[in-house]
């Protein structure tokens, strides 16, 4: 009774300015009411009061992670982000190096495939190679690459480029795990000369000309082909004989650069012919090694040389 | 004016700024909503709920702002932003006959005016608080009230600002808010002509 009697004094005299007065009076009086009486009851206050608020809020946080995600926590200098850094750097770097060495395989595969369509089951054993040193003063100079008597490497070994090309033959000078290479450029080498855009399978070899291919100045070969002889620039030459083994046998050497008149033989004409491919632009190449016996022959017969 | 729309929007507004806010943050002031929400209701609503209204938002930002004592506990004071907000009120409700309300660069300066007003009382109840109990800190410790005030000087700057197109939004809304559009007619020279 005496509550009613109350409230109903209250709401009859605090009305208009004065309820805003006694509201803003009972405002500084919990304002400055010490932590202990507050501490009990204004937390349960606050967190009914957020019920309502906290999905909307939980909304705004996705949302606003969504239009600029958080990045205040990130320090770009903290230890762990330094350390995390270094980590992806460094396996990014592994995955570049594992990605070009597979490149490699692939290419090493790619090539050794070729030549076994190309060789058979002759017997002839195939070693992959990679160019472990140029000659800096010359680029038709002598190159090194990483196998050796140990791999089986021998004189005369032929060295292939991209599967069909020949890049040249293993010198006399073969170490135990290296070999030297004396470059296609610097050797003399008999070839048929084919149409640049292909060839009729059904037509012989010796249906297309044929020269004996001379190393000259600047890297290139010369030889000496008959006047009535068909020959155009872009021509290519392909090896035509056994000397660097059969398995260099109709491999690409070259390519017809120029077709000079020949002064001393009025029905002769020069070809001028250019490498398709320099061995110390290669990284890796294949090198054919002949089955024993056949290298046995070979030093018989005193080399292809 | 209808209150359980001002209630919800208050309510809203004090989600957007614990939350979405921070996307508007400049350098360390963001602004807030809810002192724009509380200047669009005062600049339309009758003088006699002005205050009151002002205080009722303010109690939320109180029950939504606890200060963190010595012993990591929460503590929520009710009154800095509650008697905050009414000391805004009171300065912006004589504004109204200055400034055109439905003008929202006109609102932008009261809603400057209210929150830079609102951060001076917050931080001087505070203050008074620290200096008679000395039992807990303010929220803006290990700093100085005067940094506090010219940190909120910055918010307020920055509501001013965000104020101008949230209350052109809010002007939308006027219809759901149900404010009185009575006016008083007095007598002259258009009503003579009549």
């Amino acid at each position: 009774m005496n509550a009613t009697r109350l409230l109903q004094l209250l709401s009859s005299r605090l009305r208009g300015r004065r309820l805003d007065w006694t509201l803003a009076g009972l405002a500084l009086l919990l304002a400055l009411l010490p932590a202990r009486a507050l501490a009990p009851w204004t937390g349960d206050i606050a967190r009914i009061a957020a019920v309502p608020v906290v999905p909307i809020m939980h909304l705004g946080m996705v949302l606003r992670d969504r239009i600029r995600p958080p990045r205040e926590a990130f320090d770009p200098r903290a230890p762990e982000v330094i350390e995390l850094e270094m980590s992806a750097e460094r396996y990014r770097t592994l995955f570049e190096q594992a990605r070009l060495k597979t490149e490699a395989l692939d290419r090493e595969v790619a090539a050794l495939k070729s030549v076994r369509a190309r060789i058979g089951n002759t017997g002839i054993q195939l070693e992959t190679a990679t160019v472990i040193g140029i000659d800096p003063t010359r680029r038709e100079g002598l190159v090194r690459i990483n196998i050796g008597a140990r791999n089986g490497a021998h004189r005369d070994a032929a060295v292939i480029i991209r599967g069909d090309i020949f890049g040249g033959a293993v010198s006399g000078d073969v170490g135990e795990f290296f070999s030297l290479v004396k470059p296609a450029p610097r050797c003399s080498i008999s070839v048929r000369l084919y149409p640049a855009d292909g060839t009729d399978d059904s037509r012989a070899a010796s249906a297309f000309p044929g020269t004996v291919l001379k190393p000259i100045e600047g890297g290139l070969w010369v030889g000496d082909i008959a006047s009535d002889a068909e020959i155009r620039e872009g021509q290519i030459a392909r090896i035509a004989d056994d000397r660097f083994g059969t398995v260099a046998r109709g491999m690409r050497v070259g390519r017809v650069r120029r077709v000079l008149p020949n002064d001393q033989v009025p029905l002769a004409r020069v070809v001028e012919v250019e490498p398709i491919a320099l061995l110390a632009d290669e990284s890796g190449v294949v090198v054919a090694i002949d089955p024993p016996e056949e290298q046995a022959a070979r030093l018989g017969s005193g080399g292809a040389r | 004016m209808r209150w359980s729309i001002y209630i919800l929007f208050s309510l809203i507004a004090v989600a957007i700024d614990a939350s979405l806010g921070g996307i508007l943050k400049i350098g360390d002031a963001q602004p807030r909503f809810l002192p724009i929400v509380v200047v669009f209701a005062l600049l339309s609503t009758p003088r006699v709920h002005a205050v009151r209204l002002a205080m009722l938002a303010g109690l939320l930002a109180d029950l939504m702002s606890p200060a963190l004592r010595a012993d990591d506990t929460q503590l929520v004071v009710i009154g800095p932003w509650t008697l905050g907000f009414a000391l805004g009120a009171l300065a912006v409700v004589p504004m109204r006959s200055l400034l055109y309300h439905r003008n929202p660069i006109s609102s932008g300066f009261a809603t400057f005016v209210f929150t830079l007003l609102a951060a001076v009382a917050f931080v001087f109840i505070w203050t008074v608080r620290g200096l008679l109990l000395r039992d807990e800190s303010p929220s803006w410790w290990p700093g100085t009230g005067a940094g506090e005030v010219w940190h909120q000087a910055k918010v307020a700057l920055a509501n001013g600002v965000v104020a101008v197109p949230a209350i052109w939004l809010l002007d939308r809304t006027r219809p759901l808010w149900g404010f009185s559009t009575a006016k008083r007619v007095v007598p002259g020279a258009a009503r003579e002509a009549v």
